[in-house]
């Protein structure tokens, strides 16, 4: 069997480097993770928050941040999105 | 005695209490640098709050100074002291060095 890797494992894998992170609504962030914990509530540093909405989609532009992982729905290492 | 912090709020789901973290602490050590600065609280409906962060817990339920309330960009409303229930917060962020 090939070895498997966890997926806390993968994120941890990610520390220090660029993570695109999807939430269950239409919001996204993107930035580089400084950590996490078991509930994967994520500390990023300069991020940008994108908004997708109707009109288009807005971007902000945050320090460092800890984001709340009751709603997150989708890490992806070493993305910045979808220009990507 | 030696816990001081005061009983968790009753809640519908599982009480998220201190759990060993992953990883040293990250988002623990984020919240430990982050009392007495400047943040922007924005919770899950997009309104955001920005103040100076008197203390939180674990359930990211925060006690704030100075809050003003920001809808869609601008100001709506001041409040001199603000108390945050923790489910509804999106995010926390720095507005200062940290």
């Amino acid at each position: 069997m090939a070895s498997q890797i966890l997926p806390l494992e993968l994120i941890d894998r990610c520390i220090g480097s660029k993570i695109y992170v999807v939430m269950k609504s239409e919001r996204e962030f993107s930035g580089t993770l400084l950590g996490f914990d078991d509930f994967v509530n994520m500390v990023l540093e300069d991020v940008t928050e994108y908004e997708n909405t109707p009109q288009g989609r807005n971007s902000t532009k945050l320090a460092q941040t800890l984001l709340n992982g009751n709603n997150i729905c989708m890490l992806i290492p070493g993305s910045e999105g979808p220009q990507d | 005695m030696s816990d001081s912090t005061p009983p968790p709020p009753p809640a519908g789901d599982a009480p998220p209490a201190p759990a060993p973290p992953t990883h040293v602490g990250s988002p623990t050590d984020f919240l430990k640098g982050v009392v007495g600065k400047r943040v922007i609280v924005r919770l899950t409906s997009g309104v955001d709050y920005r103040g100076i962060l008197s203390c939180l817990d674990g359930y990211m339920n925060i006690a704030m100074e100075q809050t003003e309330e920001h809808v869609g960009g601008s100001v709506v409303n001041r409040y001199g002291d603000a108390f945050i229930r923790g489910n509804n917060v999106l995010y926390i962020s720095a507005a200062e060095a940290l």
